[in-house]
Parts: C-alpha cells; structure tokens; sequence
C-alpha cells in the first residue's frame, strides 16, 4: 500500500468541523418555509463569521464555499440556478470580506463586516439574476425589499456571533 | 434571547453606527427610486371597457361624462384627476379622491365609467410584468 502522500493536519479537521456545522445549519433553514419568496435569513454565515473572526479569512473561504458545494449536492440542486445563486452570493460575500478586512478595528466591528458582506451578497445575486435568470429591469422593484431583509439579518449574524465569541473567550 | 441580543449594543462602535445609517439611506433612498411610479401624462375615460375620450392632465378643466345613471363630473387639476360628483350610491369613486401617477385608475361600477391615467412609459403591474 502506497503511504498516503496528503498530511491531514488539525487545521483540515477544524475546517470539516465548522463546515459540517454551516451545512446542518444551511439544511435546517432550507426545511422551514420563508414567509417571503426569496429572503433567507442565512444562518450559516453566523459559523463563516464566527470562522474568520476566530481564525483567519483563508479558513472562511474555505468553510463559505464548502457549505454551498455540499449543501447543493444534499439538496440536489447543485449546478442549477439555485446553486449559482448561492455561489456568487457566497463569493461576492468573501470578496468584500477580503476588501474591507483592514477596516479599523478600533472603529469598525464585526457587525460592518457583516453588514457590507450582507450587501454584496445581494449585489453578486442581482448580478446573476439579471444577466442570466430574469433578464429584465423589471426585478430592480425588489431590490428594496431585499436590501431591508440583508441590512436585518446581516445586524442578527453579526450580534449572535459576536455573542459567540465572547462566550468563546471567557472559557 | 432578543434581549440578551439587544443588551450587546455596547459592541456597536462609531464606524458601525456610520455604516448601519448609511445602510438606512440607501434603503431609503432605493425605496424613492425604484418604487417611484411615472407621473402620468393623459388620461383616459373608459365606458364599458370602451375608451370614450382621451385627455391631457395639463390642464385645468371640469368635464361632464354620461354615465348609465346620470352624469359625472370629472375635474382634472395640472396632473390630477378626480371624480367630483356622482350620481351612485356608494361614492367610492369620489372618496378614492385625486390620482396622479402613471396607472392610477378609479372606476364607478353603478356607472359603468372608469378613468385610468396613462404614463409616457407604462409602469409595471401583475399584467404586464
């Protein structure tokens, strides 16, 4: 038997760990009925934040994409639209988590990353779905709505992570 | 749990204020310009889903329609339109008061009249859309 060539590090476990957690989070929010079409609260961002607060951003990305990948495969929409939804959402997220970063921490808190990533999440989903899914400017009429619901609950992840942290720190 | 949620406020620093009040107006301001209905620019007098007369909102003039119960006054005011007087019995058509924007429409049953304002551009609705 050839020796496995991979070294599984502690650093691959805690990414499985916490992307199991997003995944049983993600499926947990897919079987409860949204009171409006298309609004989600997200709570599987509360472990991808939790991630980049508590480790570093690299271990985000790789948590934020697992989750999308594994939880279209389970739910069976993977390269479908949903998934691309998921995936620009989730990749237009990190890429403004990755800009804004070096934000002063002295002044800006969690809670402005999560709110500037719960923007470009719905930013990198209008862009797919009026390139590709709705041609049309008529969905620009729901883009107040869905601003609303990313300014909420983009405010709830931030604070039950940030609640998370602390609880995490006092230990 | 809310509570717990809410008592973490102190965590919110200056630049989060700064960012969630920017958030606010751009809601704000989304909301104004993208649920903004064209203003209308003529209007158009329906009789039994016929258009009787077609008008322009730039001006100040009443007209007398014939309905099937008697006659309507419409008033139309620089850009708005309403119903003045009405022979039905209910009066909705009155109380529903001036209409401005692009597909605004106030209909009198009784009568069997409707008015409907029309824009340069039709705005969207669950028929059109």
């Amino acid at each position: 038997m050839t020796p496995s060539t991979i070294k599984i590090t502690d650093r691959d476990h805690r990414i499985a760990k916490l992307s199991a957690i997003a995944v049983a989070l993600s499926l947990v929010e897919f079987f409860f009925p949204s009171p409006i079409p298309g609004v989600k609260p997200g709570i599987a961002n509360i472990i991808i934040l939790y991630t980049i607060f508590k480790f570093d951003i690299k271990m985000g990305i790789w948590v934020s994409l697992i989750r999308v990948f594994v939880t279209s495969i389970i739910l069976g929409s993977f390269l479908s639209p949903t998934f691309f939804l998921s995936l620009s959402g989730a990749l237009f997220s990190l890429l403004s988590l990755i800009i804004f970063k070096n934000l002063n921490r002295k002044y800006f808190s969690i809670i402005s990353l999560s709110l500037i990533a719960s923007l470009a999440h719905i930013f990198g989903q209008f862009i797919i779905v009026r390139i590709w899914i709705i041609p049309h400017n008529g969905i620009f009429y729901l883009l107040p709505v869905f601003i609303l619901s990313a300014f909420i609950f983009g405010l709830v992840t931030a604070l039950i992570t940030n609640k998370l942290l602390q609880l995490n720190t006092k230990k | 749990m809310i509570k717990k949620l809410l008592q973490s406020y102190k965590v919110i620093k200056a630049g989060d204020w700064f960012i969630i009040i920017l958030f606010c107006v751009l809601i704000v301001i989304s909301t104004k310009f993208l649920w903004a209905l064209p203003q209308g620019e003529y209007l158009e007098i329906y009789k039994n889903n016929e258009i009787l007369a077609t008008y322009t909102l730039n001006q100040k003039i009443t007209k007398i329609i014939n309905g099937t119960k008697g006659e309507i006054k419409i008033v139309i005011d620089n850009g708005r339109v309403r119903f003045s007087s009405s022979p039905c019995p209910k009066k909705y058509c009155i109380h529903q008061g001036w209409i401005n924007k692009a597909n605004q429409t106030i209909i009198c049953i009784p009568n069997q009249i409707s008015i409907s304002i029309v824009g340069p551009k039709s705005g969207y609705d669950s028929i059109n859309y």
